[in-house]
């Protein structure tokens, strides 16, 4: 029997799915090591196995594919442990990546910071001020060279790198993605001057082959983070792929991507595989979703310290317009958008006196460590965790599989003394306050997220993932105004599980402006051998790339997305086109007519303004590889009846007034598919906790994924 | 029905009187009862959630460049018209549009051929009611439940062409408001969820980018929709009772806050005189007296002692565009844990003397109002630092740039299409220094802390320009113990077309335009340089490596550019550049802070590696002794060099009163004191020394 598995590599845990040709999924949970995250890795692999009834060497040798998130690139761009980088840029705009549009300091930042302005900083740079060169040359917004490149200019500033101790090189010049002329004469030029076969040999990266996308910062950005983490990547993962070698894997090391695909090692480019995690949990709900006949998906993780919200729209992951932004970096990579906002287990209740002591949770974070009041670490504040455990939601005895046991008593303590005491009401009605305050902020979130992107957020169902997701879906699904909760069979390993069952896929994105409609002559554009163009030059990348994977053209099915706008807009709207290649007019008037619908149905019919011009300013060419979806278990379904589940009952309170009420708990190891239950109820996992509130019931589905649907 | 009153013909001037909160309705306070802890929380987080949604709404489908790279004023005001949510950086357009909406209740509410009806829209840009100058533009609507009033929904940004005499927004020029362009005040352009045709066709036709007016329009009407729709989802969740309480609610308990926080100030009189260096058109001194007097839970801004109005030049500022700017440092600054709504007016009181250029009346040109009003918010910033010390010392910061440095332009693009607009680096200025850090170097506008000066490659687009460069400018900040934050100068060749207009707005070429605090010193004065017939696309073209690349390098003794050179003050009237000329602009940076002898060495010579401060100025003003060709520091002779500076201060110091006395004894010349009024206090003559 073969295995897919997935890997997911978090701050506190790394997580593993296997997935056999059985279509029964394996999986396992271990402290991250990040001494050496392959330490961890190997030891998932050994227990993988295990669990399988397999030894380790003859498991790995069984395993038709490994697909890991990684987190080693993110890792050194917080620790800022990126070798030291030459920036080759055109001369008079070498302070761009400083300046950093100005608002540099902003990015990343949660708004509460953004908004002290006495305080503000911007972030380190990745590349130090003096690394940063500038050559004479210049090409302007049609692509023309209005200023020649030289070559000594070019090798004059090259020798004050070197001079410098530069590591690598990164080239971006004005327009390179236009016209990349310059740039590839630069890196003609360094490798003449220090060959591959020299000691002395440097990497080159070009914005233009990175990043050929419009904006000279977040273009330039995304080079920048891609050189910075590319070797220690690339090091970090030749590691892990001798050690698997040897320890009896015989396939490639697959990573996740960003975009919501995966590629082999080999054929990534290290600034797609931020976030992956993430994204690889949306996938996995695409997945989920097909299972359980859902296709309008809002993914949803909450953690300890953050709660992470994916859109997925008709069953599939889409990118939409944002400004993905790299910890503290605004980069163009065409991602798949993950927000993430401050919530979670370990989130901080605190009164707000100066706003007549109005309650507030977050955005401060107790985190892991010292973590909530309840884990006896040395933290004291209130966190939602010491509010779900002295609702009596949390067995205090089995908490993560019975891995820490919690103090019920430090949790009452902090709710006293820093919630329930200063509004003079009860520990249980100051937990309840808690409790719903941060669900209703996360829906609210949520809410937002998919409203933005013009979707009514009444027709989507949660999934709720997370160690703490299926403890608060109940809570938070109203305010998203849906009333169907999905919590995975996975759920508490949900990226890992999204991760082996990811397939490869690949964007190849490219700005190039053609005015479809023109305001001044108010005709539709004619030249269509140039849009027609750009998607034959990226197909043909997209082929070559894939075949050096070992795919044949016949198997890669291609999806062209449109960055369009109207007129002068400066912002996008992504539109997804029914055809590759325009035959005449008429297809050029559909697209505009495309446009305008999904414009207008998103913003209103009032928003539109056909006769305002139509532009395409950059396009995306995802090309996916068919690959034969993987089958997963599926049981019959028993009777609605779970009383053989039923474990116990404790004190839990669903209501202030009414106090401690006593509660049935279930096990849902015991749990057979087709039990329903009505909550108020609790469902004890082997890592997370169902609260089922009252008007809510579970369900269990065929594949064991908790079905919760709240009563009409 | 009411019978029309007449004045609506002309301008409403008790309207905008009404900046702080209006009284609380029976409506609103019957509902108080209903708006509980927990669910006044809930309620708060949401419909910040909405005013964000509709804010990025507004500006990813608005076209010009405030929309662009700026910041947008979306807001969610009581049905009496008071703002009560508001996601923006641009405060003073969100409390400032509080105006319009009471404009709409008290003249359109009950009239019978206007009134007030589900799926209205209504347009402003009379900067009596905006506040600031005709550029800003806004749209509202009103929000219904049940055929009652419960709110309206608005969004206001800077539209950048407004038809005035001159292309791009400000006219320098001006001589009357007449001169400006598009005066509108609160006007129903929809109805029944459709805008009028006709009025857009109107409102098009008369400003130089039409396109750009209408994509403005529609982008902040369908961002209004949006957060309509979701008003009406927690009406019909809630309630038209809690919903209409719960709005108030955020008003009074912010108000409340508010004062609690002043309270915590130190009573006292704190005073800050400010300069501006021109009128618009011409280089004159004008002073805005600036006294704050803080006691108890109030803070008061007075103006007696500010130069008088001048009838017909464009810096003149309404005094309500001054209150506008006053809550943008309250908002970003001193209230940034507080929510920002109108509100926080509750602690705030002001006196505007009539005839005083800050408090325009009649039919003055209020083009350059920003300049007047950025100027008096660093008075704001350098007070209120004085103010803030004694609770928050971290907070006791310099100003970021004051001056502006606007670049307006209008004509054609390299695609045949019509424009005129600003330049992005309005947004590009440095922050003031803080009493433990420099400022940041271009960090944005103070004005509007969500705006970016976005990429160069985005301006070229669809600008007929080609950037020469864009980097930092050094010595452009105060220098101090730590130092102001470093702007950026930029230099742009006119390309692809044959001609463009382009001009100058702001100030701080003859006066400095942002003084430093406790010791710190002022950025420095500013110009902008011009070439016509410049050579700069022949030497280009041919390959020449001796070209500028940031500001300081115009500065030096020789350049291969060739032309008639033109320096000029940042403030200039539009005019035509041809194809290849050039123009250098000076975007600045933020005040110094602290004593310059204080600062650490090492800081100077880390600035001097980066080329943010030159060798003259480390050496003259920071006492700094180093090694040219290595930058290495010699400390032992650096602190020699500073105690001699020392001793010489002590040496040439004067007593307070011989100071005052041969200070007393100066007097610019009168030229520049045409608009100044009596000098020194302008208050002294009545009616000033206006021409």
């Amino acid at each position: 029997m073969g295995f897919n598995v997935g890997v997911d590599i978090g701050g506190t845990f790394t997580d593993f799915c296997s997935v056999g040709d059985d279509g029964r999924s394996t999986v396992y949970k271990t402290p991250t090591t990040h001494y050496d995250l392959s330490v961890g890795f190997m030891r998932g692999m050994h227990e993988l196995g295990k669990r399988s009834g397999l030894a380790a060497r003859e498991y790995l040798a069984q395993v038709h594919a490994l697909r890991y998130s990684t987190t080693v690139g993110t890792n050194a761009l917080i620790e800022h442990s990126g070798p030291k980088l030459g920036l080759i840029t055109t001369a008079g705009f070498e302070d761009t990546i400083f300046i950093g549009r100005s608002r540099s300091w902003a990015d990343g930042l949660p708004v509460h910071e953004a908004r002290d302005m006495s305080r503000i900083v911007k972030p380190l740079p990745l590349v130090n001020p003096d690394m940063v060169v500038g050559i004479h040359e210049r090409i302007d917004c049609k692509g023309n060279v209005i200023a020649p490149l030289s070559r000594q200019n070019v090798l004059d500033k090259l020798q004050q790198l070197v001079d410098k101790g530069a590591m690598g090189f990164v080239v971006s010049l004005m327009w390179s993605f236009l016209n990349p002329e310059h740039e590839r004469m630069i890196k003609q030029i360094i490798e003449e001057e220090y060959p591959e076969d020299y000691l002395g040999a440097m990497p080159v990266t070009l914005s233009s082959e990175i990043s050929p996308k419009a904006g000279e910062y977040t273009r330039t950005m995304t080079t920048v983070v891609n050189a910075y983490i590319h070797s220690i990547m690339a090091e970090n993962l030749n590691r892990l792929g001798n050690e698997l070698r040897d320890g009896g894997y015989t396939r490639p090391l697959i990573l996740v991507h960003n975009t919501g695909g995966t590629k082999k090692v080999s054929r990534t480019k290290a600034v797609l595989t931020h976030n992956a995690g993430p994204v690889a949990g949306m996938y996995g709900s695409t997945t989920v979703g097909r299972l359980c006949g859902y296709d309008n998906i809002v993914f949803t993780d909450m953690g300890g310290t953050s709660f992470d919200i994916g859109v997925i729209v008709s069953g599939e992951l889409r990118a939409h317009d944002f400004i993905p932004v790299i910890d503290r970096w605004r980069t163009n990579i065409p991602a798949i958008e993950v927000k993430s906002i401050g919530a979670g287990g370990g989130s901080i209740a605190w009164i707000n006196e100066l706003m007549g002591n109005a309650l507030e949770v977050g955005p401060q974070s107790a985190g892991s460590m010292p973590g909530p009041a309840c884990y006896d670490k040395g933290g004291n504040e209130a966190t939602v965790t010491d509010a779900d455990l002295v609702l009596g939601y949390l067995n205090p005895d089995n908490y993560l599989a019975g891995e820490m046991l919690l103090d019920v008593e430090l949790s009452r303590q902090a709710i006293e003394t820093h919630i329930a005491g200063p509004l003079g009401i009860s520990v249980l009605e100051a937990a309840h306050r808690i409790r719903r305050l941060v669900d209703a902020r996360m829906g609210q979130e949520v809410f937002n997220e998919v409203a933005l992107k013009g979707h009514d957020p009444r027709k989507f169902v949660v999934f709720a993932c997370g160690g703490a997701g299926a403890a608060h879906a109940c809570g938070y699904a109203p305010y998203v105004g849906a009333r169907t909760v999905v919590v995975p069979a996975v759920a508490s390993v949900f990226g890992a599980f999204g991760a082996s069952t990811m397939q490869i896929r690949q964007v190849w994105d490219v700005s190039r402006t053609m005015k479809l409609f023109r305001w001044d002559k108010q005709a539709y554009l004619d030249d269509l051998d140039g849009f027609n163009k750009v998607v034959h030059d990226l197909k043909d990348l997209a082929v070559r790339d894939l075949r050096l994977e070992g795919f044949r053209e016949e198997q890669i099915e291609f999806c062209l997305q449109l960055d369009m706008r109207y007129g002068s807009q400066y912002n996008m709207t992504k539109i997804e086109t029914p055809r590759l290649v325009l035959q005449g007019v008429e297809d050029v008037h559909e697209l505009c007519e495309l446009f305008t619908r999904c414009y207008s149905e998103i913003y209103s019919p009032e928003a539109a303004f056909p006769v305002g011009g139509i532009n395409v300013e950059c396009f995306y060419l995802a090309a996916s590889v068919r690959q034969e979806r993987a089958e997963f278990h599926k049981d019959s379904l028993s009777g609605a009846d779970a009383l053989k589940a039923l474990s116990g009952s404790r004190p839990a309170c669903f209501d202030p007034a009414a106090g401690l009420m006593d509660t049935p708990v279930y096990n849902w190891s015991a749990l057979m598919p087709g039990n329903v239950i009505h909550g108020p109820v609790l469902i004890e996992a082997p890592e997370t906790t169902y609260v089922i509130e009252r008007g809510w019931t579970y369900t269990m589905d065929p594949w064991r994924n908790g079905i919760l649907k709240q009563n009409a | 029905m009411k019978t029309p009153p007449t004045f609506r013909y002309g301008r409403d001037f008790e309207v905008v009187q009404r900046l702080r909160p209006e009284p609380m309705t029976e409506r609103e306070q019957a509902a108080q009862h209903l708006i509980e802890g927990l669910e006044f929380e809930i309620f708060q987080h949401k419909a910040g959630m909405i005013a964000l949604e509709g804010k990025e709404t507004t500006m990813k489908l608005g076209a010009s460049t405030a929309m662009r790279w700026g910041d947008v004023a979306f807001g969610i005001y009581t049905a009496q018209g008071d703002l009560a949510i508001c996601a923006t950086g641009i405060y003073h357009h969100a409390v400032l549009s509080q105006l319009p909406m009471k404009y709409i209740v008290k003249h359109w509410r009950d009239d019978q051929s206007v009134g007030l009806r589900e799926g209205d829209s209504f347009f402003f840009n009379d900067p009596f009611y905006g506040g600031v100058h005709n550029a800003d533009m806004g749209l509202a609507i009103p929000v219904f439940a049940d055929g009652e009033l419960i709110c309206f929904i608005g969004a206001a940004v800077h539209t950048g062409e407004c038809g005035g005499s001159e292309p791009g927004g400000m006219v320098n020029g001006a001589r009357s408001r007449y001169d400006e362009g598009l005066l509108v005040p609160p006007i129903k352009i929809g109805e029944h969820f459709v805008l009028k045709e006709d009025i857009l066709a109107m409102l098009s036709n008369m400003t130089r980018d039409p396109r750009t007016m209408i994509l403005d329009i529609k982008a902040r009407l369908a961002a209004c929709r949006i957060a309509e729709r979701r008003v009406n989802e927690i009406v019909s969740e809630k309630g038209a009772d809690f919903y209409v309480g719960a709005l108030r609610k955020v008003l009074k308990i912010t108000g409340e806050a508010a004062r609690k926080k002043v309270s915590r100030l130190n009573d006292g009189v704190y005073r800050q005189p400010r300069f501006l260096d021109t009128t618009g058109p011409e280089d004159a001194l004008l002073k805005i007296n600036l006294t704050v007097i803080k006691k108890g839970d109030k803070i008061k801004l007075c103006f007696t002692g500010s130069s008088p109005a001048i009838p017909d030049r464009p810096v003149n500022s309404y005094f309500q565009g001054i209150i506008g700017l006053a809550m943008v440092y309250f908002c970003g600054w001193f209230f940034h844990d507080l929510p920002a709504n109108n509100g926080l007016l509750e602690c705030l009181e002001w006196e505007f003397p009539e005839d005083t250029f800050v408090n325009a009346k009649g039919d003055m040109p209020v083009s350059y109002a920003p300049a007047t009003q950025v100027a008096f918010a660093q008075g704001m910033f350098m007070c209120a630092a004085r103010m803030v010390y004694s609770i928050d010392p971290k907070r006791a910061v310099g100003s970021w740039n004051s001056g502006f440095a606007v670049t307006p332009f209008g004509g054609f693009n390299q695609w045949g299409d019509p424009i005129a607009d600003i330049t992005p680096e309005i947004n590009a200025t440095g922050a003031g220094a803080r009493p433990d850090m420099d400022g940041v170097d271009s960090a944005g506008a103070f004005f509007a802390t969500m705006s970016d000066c976005g990429d160069i490659e985005s301006m070229e687009a669809d600008r007929p320009f080609v950037y020469l460069f864009r980097n930092f400018f050094n010595n452009s900040y105060g220098h101090g113990k730590f130092r102001g934050g470093s702007g950026v100068g930029f230099g742009m060749m006119v390309h692809g077309v044959p001609w463009v207009a382009i001009g100058g707005m702001g100030f701080g070429t003859r006066f400095p335009a942002t003084l430093g605090i406790f010791g710190g010193r002022a950025a420095p004065t500013v110009f902008v340089q011009s070439v016509h017939g410049s050579n700069m696309g022949t030497m280009m073209a041919e390959g020449n490596l001796d070209l500028p690349c940031n500001m300081g390098e115009l500065y030096g003794e020789t350049s291969n550019e060739t032309g008639t050179r033109v320096l000029g003050h940042v403030s200039s009237p539009p005019k035509p550049f041809l194809g290849g000329d050039t123009i250098y602009v000076p975007v600045s940076g933020g005040a110094g802070y602290g004593d310059v002898l204080d600062r650490d060495p090492e800081f100077v010579i880390a600035d001097l590696r980066r080329n943010l401060v030159t060798s003259d100025a480390a050496e003259r003003i920071y006492k700094i002794v180093y090694d040219k060709s290595t930058l290495r520091l010699d400390a032992a002779a650096t602190e020699v060099a500073r105690s001699t500076a020392r001793d010489e201060r002590k040496r040439t110091a004067k007593s307070f009163d011989d100071f005052n006395r041969s200070w007393q004894a100066l007097r610019p010349k009168p030229e520049v004191l045409r608009y100044y009024g009596a000098y020194p206090d302008p208050a002294a003559v009545a009616g000033g020394a206006a021409l």
